[in-house]
């Protein structure tokens, strides 16, 4: 079989799922904020470490509450990325069960936590709050300077290869 | 001082402040002369005024010509068709000429090949099974032609592999998105007990093969009636016989195959 992987980003609307992706794929990004409807699919072809991979990015839109994505498109994920805003207290309240609705709906896929626009906060501070609310986020991110998004999804990436 | 003198001093007593006056009033009549005369001046002091109206005009257009336009529209609408019928009327004839020539010139050129076999094979056929010559000819120029083979994962929508007689954008793309589309069709009109079999659009149609762990989607141009579909089925599950696919089922290989399959079509 060939070495392509299915990464969904999840999270509420508006955290920044399609400018990580954006950012990642096309290295852009724009102010503009575009509500996805749907799916958006891209594909992305990596190199790491002489073992090549390709990934399948689905953006989903975003929801409130992970249970009310259309399970079908969460089907078959080898990775997640659960995206965050620091900004919106909304978006992480509860990411602690989201993050084991999947682990448990989806025991085989790896997942990452990522706080986007760390463009907004210092990033001490950022650490501070999560670590203050015991929330693990995995990478502090920036969709708008480019920070960590290549790391985030490269993370991702190498642990979808380390499992093969 | 003289009499004339006096009279003289008087009148300029008199009068200065007057003359004074029509002076300026001729000063500005020649400033506006210059200003209606000038091009430019002149429309240095107009044009902020136009423009001023212009854009209270258009802002104004939606809220009071658009209703009267609607209504103008309504009332007279067997004077708008009458207007239009024509022009669209000779853009339709023009489009089913073109078409019918098209269609003539490829009749012609298959019933006129009097010494082809095909012909001769054209003849039995009708003459067998009581469809004329013309209907056969007919279904041979819109038959069914296969264009892209996909095969893909279920669930994730990764593809396995694909074949393709013409470019296309992405195959791995083009499978996500046919993947989310399923999905999408599948829960939200036939309760995910059933499965998405095809997807039409104008000239072409998109039939899906289920199998257990994937489905293979098929790009057909032409005409896909009842006897192709079952002739492509079968080939469909022939293909899965004997190409089963595992987790040593390599990309190229399986593409090959699907390109010995559009090729033997």
């Amino acid at each position: 079989m060939n070495n392509s992987k299915k990464i969904v980003l999840i999270g509420h609307f508006g955290v920044g799922k399609s400018s990580l992706v954006r950012r990642y794929v096309q290295n852009t990004f724009t102010d503009n904020y575009m509500v996805t409807i749907g799916v958006h699919i891209v594909k992305k072809e990596i190199q790491l470490n002489q073992k090549s991979i390709t990934l399948i990015i689905w953006d989903i839109e975003g929801k409130d509450d992970i249970k009310k994505v259309r399970a079908s498109y969460l089907i078959g994920t080898s990775g997640f990325i659960y995206v965050v805003d620091p900004t919106r207290p909304q978006t992480y309240e509860h990411i602690t069960s989201e993050i084991n609705f999947i682990t448990t709906q989806y025991p085989k896929a790896k997942y990452l936590t990522v706080a986007n626009k760390s463009d907004l906060i210092e990033p001490e501070e950022i650490k501070r709050l999560f670590d203050s609310l015991q929330i693990k986020i995995d990478y502090f991110a920036s969709a708008k300077s480019g920070d960590e998004v290549s790391s985030v999804f490269e993370n991702l990436a190498q642990q979808l290869l380390d499992n093969v | 001082m003289n009499d004339s003198e006096k009279l003289q001093r008087l009148k300029e007593l008199l009068l200065d402040e007057d003359r004074d006056f029509a002076q300026k009033i001729l000063h500005k009549l020649e400033s506006l002369d210059q200003t209606i005369q000038t091009p430019e001046k002149l429309s240095e002091k107009v044009n902020p005024i136009i423009d001023k109206k212009l854009d209270v005009f258009v802002e104004e257009i939606p809220t009071k010509l658009g209703p009267t336009i609607a209504d103008a529209l309504t009332k007279s609408q067997d004077k708008v068709v009458e207007a239009l019928f024509p022009i669209i009327g000779k853009m339709i004839k023009k489009y089913i000429q073109q078409e019918i020539n098209q269609l003539t010139e490829k009749i012609n050129s298959q019933v006129q090949d009097t010494f082809s076999i095909q012909k001769w094979q054209r003849k039995i056929k009708a003459f067998f099974s009581g469809v004329s010559e013309q209907e056969i000819i007919l279904s041979e120029i819109n038959k069914a032609k296969l264009e892209q083979i996909f095969v893909i994962e279920k669930g994730s929508g990764l593809l396995i592999a694909s074949a393709s007689n013409s470019e296309s954008i992405d195959e791995d793309m083009i499978a996500g998105m046919l993947t989310a589309i399923k999905s999408f069709v599948e829960d939200a009109f036939i309760n995910g007990q059933q499965s998405l079999e095809s997807i039409q659009y104008e000239l072409s149609e998109i039939y899906i093969q289920n199998f257990t762990s994937y489905y293979i989607a098929v790009v057909i141009s032409g005409e896909l009636n009842t006897s192709v579909k079952n002739e492509l089925e079968n080939k469909l599950f022939d293909f899965a016989q004997k190409n089963p696919i595992s987790e040593t089922t390599t990309k190229e290989e399986l593409s090959l195959q699907l390109k010995t399959l559009l090729a033997n079509e």
